[in-house]
This record gives C-alpha cells, structure tokens and sequence, in this order.
C-alpha cells in the first residue's frame, strides 16, 4: 500500500515535470520569433493574444487537426516510430536534471485546519524524478538516441532530401558528441561524481564557485566548447545543415506534417532546453544565486536556474540571429580539427591541475 | 604559418589577428550589431489594424470623372486607351444624341487583373476625365470582378473626388480645340513643335485600317 501510495506521488511529479516542459517548450517558440522578430526590426508574432502570447496554442491547435500524411513509397513503420522516437529521449532525459535544491516534505497536518493528511502525510517530494549516479552518461546517451530518431525518419521518408538530411545529421551529431562529452569531462574531474545533483551541490555560494569561473581550474574554455556543440548537436543554426532550407527543402522532416511534424518540432526545442538546463547545472552553478546575500532555496532556486536556462536559450536564438549557416566541409573542420583537440587540451591540463590541488 | 610569413611582415599584426581569431572578435562583432537591433524601434506595420500614410499623388484604382453638374468628363477620345501599355482600357465612343458633334464614351471597360498603376492613361487624358484613387484594397476571389465597368468608374470617381470644378464655358464641339487648349493649360510644349512632321510621311505612315480596333 505505502508503495502504491509513493507512486502515485511519482507519477504526479512526472506529470508535473512533463507538462511543464512541455509548455516551456511551446512558449519557447514564442520567444524565439518575438527575439528573432525583433532583431530583425519586425515585430514577430502579434495577433493572436496580447502581443501574440497564445500564438503557441493556435500554431498548436492548427498542427493538430493538420491532415496526416505518409508518403506512398515510405516505409511506413519506421516513418511513424522515428518522430516519436526522437521526442521521448528529449523528454525523458528531464528527469535526471535537478531543478532546485533540497526537498519538500508532505505536511501530516493540514496547516491551519489541522486535519490529517490521509495516505501521502509525511511523504518526501524531490526536486527531481530521479539522482542516478551516471546522469550525465544518461543525459548524453539519450541525446545520440535522439538522432537515430531524425536518420530514420530521414531514411523512412523515401525522399533524397530527406535521406541527406538525416545523413548529415548523423554524420553532425556523431563529430559533435565528441566535444560535448570531453568539455564536461573537466566539470566531472572537479567534482568527482556523474551525478548532476552532486556537481550542482558543489557550486554554492557565489558565481566564483560555479564551475566556468572556479579556481584553480575555470571550465570557461570546456562552457564555449559545450555551447557551440551543444547548438550543432540540438540541429540548430549555424549549424542546421540537417534542415538547410535553401538545400534540402525543410531536411529529414521534408515528408513529415501535422502532428508528426510538430513532434520532431517540439523535439527539437525540448532539446534546446535540456542542453541548457545540463549547461547551467554543470557550468554555471544551477540553482545557486550569483551573491551569497541574494535569496535562494526552494522556489528561489527554481527561478534562478530558470533564469540561467533562458539566458543560455537567448543565446542559441541570438546566435541563431546573427550567424550563417556553415558548409559542410568548415562544420567538420571546426568539429575535428578546433573543438575536439581544444576539449582534449582542457582535459588534460584540468586534470593536471586537479591532480595537484587536491 | 611559416616562420617567413610572421617575420616577413609585422608581427604585431600577425598577433592581433591570431588574439582576434581566438576570442572570434569577428564573431562577437555580429553578435553586438544584432544585439543593438534588439531595440530598435521596428519597421513593422500591423497593416488591417494601422494604415500606411499614402503620398498625395498615390496611384490606386483608375475612376471616371463627372463635371459638378453631373456631366461625364470624357469625351471618348480614346487617347487613355492608346496610352495605355498593357492595353487595360477599352473606349466605345459614340456620338451624343442632344448634340451630334459631341462624343460620349458609350462603353468604357477597364481591366484592373491587367492594370500596371502607371497612370499614363491619366496623364494621356486631354479633358482631365481620369483621376488615380488612392484605393489599394481591391482582391477579390472572382477574377471577372476585376473588370470595372464605366459605371463602377464613375461611381470611384464620385467617392474619391466628390468635389469637382464645373464645366468651362469654353467646351465646344470641336475636341481638338479643347486638346490644344488643355495642353496649353498644362504647360506641355505642343506636340506639333516638338516633333515636326515631315509632309512625307503623313500621305502613307497612317492607313486607314491597319490599325486594329
């Protein structure tokens, strides 16, 4: 019975965490075209809602009741399984990611009121679904997972831009895994631990403690490194290639529309998001306040590290403003022949310095 | 980068291109300039809720001018139909019934699908009968409604240019006279100093006939 009772409380906190990445992910879009918009001296979205604010929900509504369509020559199997495929892993792997510190606990009595609280009294609430050990592997592992969901999509379309878009991204997201994982390896040499409750725990009071700027070792190199691949990891510009619309129409998602299109959509945006949340959580201090003297804990912590998730999102966008796409032959120079050596390096010399601080 | 080239040329420069290259100075310049358009004020017009401010001589749908006693302007001429260069404008004329030397346009059809808002029908009017309204929201989903007829014109007309000079006391019968003296009104130099004629051409340039309707 306790342990029914526990996992319906799990369950709660799932779904919690689910909807409320999923309307992150929705009004990412938003932001996205308002910043875009403007950086461009248009005004973006403005109709519907003040100053757009629903557009989300019509461009949701409209994707929704969009007809479904499957391309005769697809492979039809694999055609519906590849964009969900490529969602799950993106929404799964939140529930590693710790959103705040410490826990909450189920009052046994209704404050004021007194009553009793029947079957969850007393029960532990966590900021997280789960402190597994090797979260940052899971993270990472979920991530490659993700593109096997873009090449079959690609592959199943039956479309040659389709298929060169998912080629490209296996090819992108092969190089770019390499710099992502050995820029966090340095963090992961400090603090000793995969798991992302750990390393966030480790970067309290002050910004100079976080791990981009702590001595004797500041991973800011091993942050950039992480950022370029991160934007090249989650298909986004400049590094888009996978969906160069002046190429290969709209890429591995050519075929795909309605429902499944917005799936690899949302997709896409959730993993901006995780890919900020990891960054801010290893490089820059998670829930932690920059100043010791400024609020933090419980809610407090939640809204720091949603302020340093939407600065990392701005940067992708901002980024996204002002850059070209690369061409291919320059995004794998820059994969194999800049950042990998430039992550090995930092390994190298954190794990000197480690070594002798210790 | 061989030796030659650091040493060959200033190393400082050399320096400062490397430090540049290393802290993507290029890069961060980009970022900077898009950064700052972040609040410039936008450009946008938020068109069915503002309107656009339209020049006084703006150049929308082509009307069809009366006199302030109701009388058409147009004489059927069909100079506007001669100007015209995607040949929109078709003039029937007639002569009128009161006054046998005076012509009407029985028919006018203006095909706006076609219309290039040029304005050179306007321009090429001798009795000042076409005017260009500021009307720019003419879509439609039937392509047939895009053909204006004379009464729609002057019903454009009516609308736009509500008020309208009366008729001068000079009009005649005679159309050429009132060209000669519309022209003169404008301050156009006449087309008879500008481009002599030689006697030559006037016996077999113009056949009857070989220009068709």
């Amino acid at each position: 019975m306790e342990m029914f009772f526990s996992l319906t409380v799990m369950t709660v906190l799932i779904g919690v965490i689910m909807a409320t990445v999923m309307l992150h992910v929705a009004w990412l879009t938003y932001f996205e075209r308002k910043i875009l918009g403007h950086m461009q001296d248009r005004l973006g979205p403005m109709e519907v809602g003040f100053h757009g604010l629903l557009q989300p929900i019509a461009d949701g509504l409209k994707l929704f009741f969009k007809e479904d369509i499957i391309p005769s020559g697809a492979n039809k199997v694999i055609f519906t399984v590849a964009p969900i495929l490529s969602l799950i892993p993106a929404l799964i792997a939140f529930a590693v990611i710790p959103f705040t510190g410490g826990s909450w606990r189920i009052p046994e009595q209704l404050p004021l009121l007194g009553w009793p609280v029947p079957f969850i009294g007393g029960m532990e609430i966590h900021p997280y679904v789960a402190d597994i050990n090797i979260a940052v592997l899971y993270i990472l592992a979920l991530s490659s997972i993700g593109a096997y969901g873009i090449l079959l999509g690609g592959w199943a379309s039956n479309s040659k831009y389709s298929l060169l878009g998912g080629l490209r991204s296996a090819a992108q997201v092969i190089s770019y895994e390499l710099p992502l994982g050995m820029s966090l390896v340095g963090v992961l040499l400090l603090a000793g631990s995969l798991s992302l409750k750990t390393i966030a725990e480790a970067q309290g009071g002050g910004f100079w403690h976080w791990y981009a700027f702590a001595f004797p070792a500041p991973q800011f190199i091993a942050f950039v490194i992480y950022l370029i691949s991160a934007i090249a990891e989650t298909n986004r510009l400049p590094f888009d290639l996978p969906e160069a619309e002046s190429e290969l129409v709209a890429g591995f998602f050519t075929e795909y529309s309605g429902m499944r299109f917005a799936f690899f959509f949302m997709a896409e945006y959730a993993n901006m998001i995780l890919v900020s949340c990891v960054g801010a959580i290893i490089f820059l201090g998670a829930w932690h306040p920059p100043f010791d003297f400024l609020p933090s804990g419980g809610l407090f912590g939640v809204a720091w590290l949603l302020l340093k998730v939407y600065a990392l999102l701005f940067v992708f966008i901002w980024i996204r403003g002002t850059l070209p796409r690369l061409r291919y032959d320059q995004l794998m120079r820059l994969g194999w022949k800049t950042l990998v050596p430039l992550a090995l390096a930092n390994i190298v010399v954190t794990s000197i310095i480690a070594y002798f601080a210790r | 980068m061989n030796p030659a080239s650091i040493y060959g040329r200033s190393f400082t420069r050399q320096a400062v291109k490397l430090l540049r290259t290393i802290f993507m100075a290029e890069i961060l310049h980009g970022l900077f300039l898009t950064l700052r358009h972040l609040f410039v004020r936008s450009v946008t017009i938020q068109y069915p809720h503002q309107r656009p401010e339209l020049s006084r001589r703006y150049r929308g749908v082509m009307s069809l001018l009366r006199y302030q006693d109701g009388e058409e302007k147009c004489v059927g001429c069909g100079l506007c139909e001669v100007a015209c260069p995607s040949t929109v404008i078709k003039v029937v004329s007639a002569e009128r019934d009161d006054a046998p030397m005076k012509r009407y346009a029985r028919e006018y059809w203006f095909d706006l699908s076609r219309c290039v808002f040029c304005g050179f029908c306007v321009e090429a009017c001798p009795v000042d009968a076409l005017a260009m309204t500021p009307n720019y929201e003419f879509s439609t989903t039937n392509k047939r409604d895009l053909m204006l007829s004379k009464e729609t014109l002057l019903g454009l007309g009516d609308r736009y240019f509500p008020e309208q000079p009366p008729k001068p006391a000079f009009v005649g019968s005679c159309e050429s006279e009132m060209y000669l003296l519309s022209v003169q009104q404008k301050g156009y130099p006449s087309k008879a100093a500008q481009h002599p004629v030689p006697p030559s051409v006037r016996a077999t340039a113009i056949k009857p006939g070989s220009v068709k309707d």
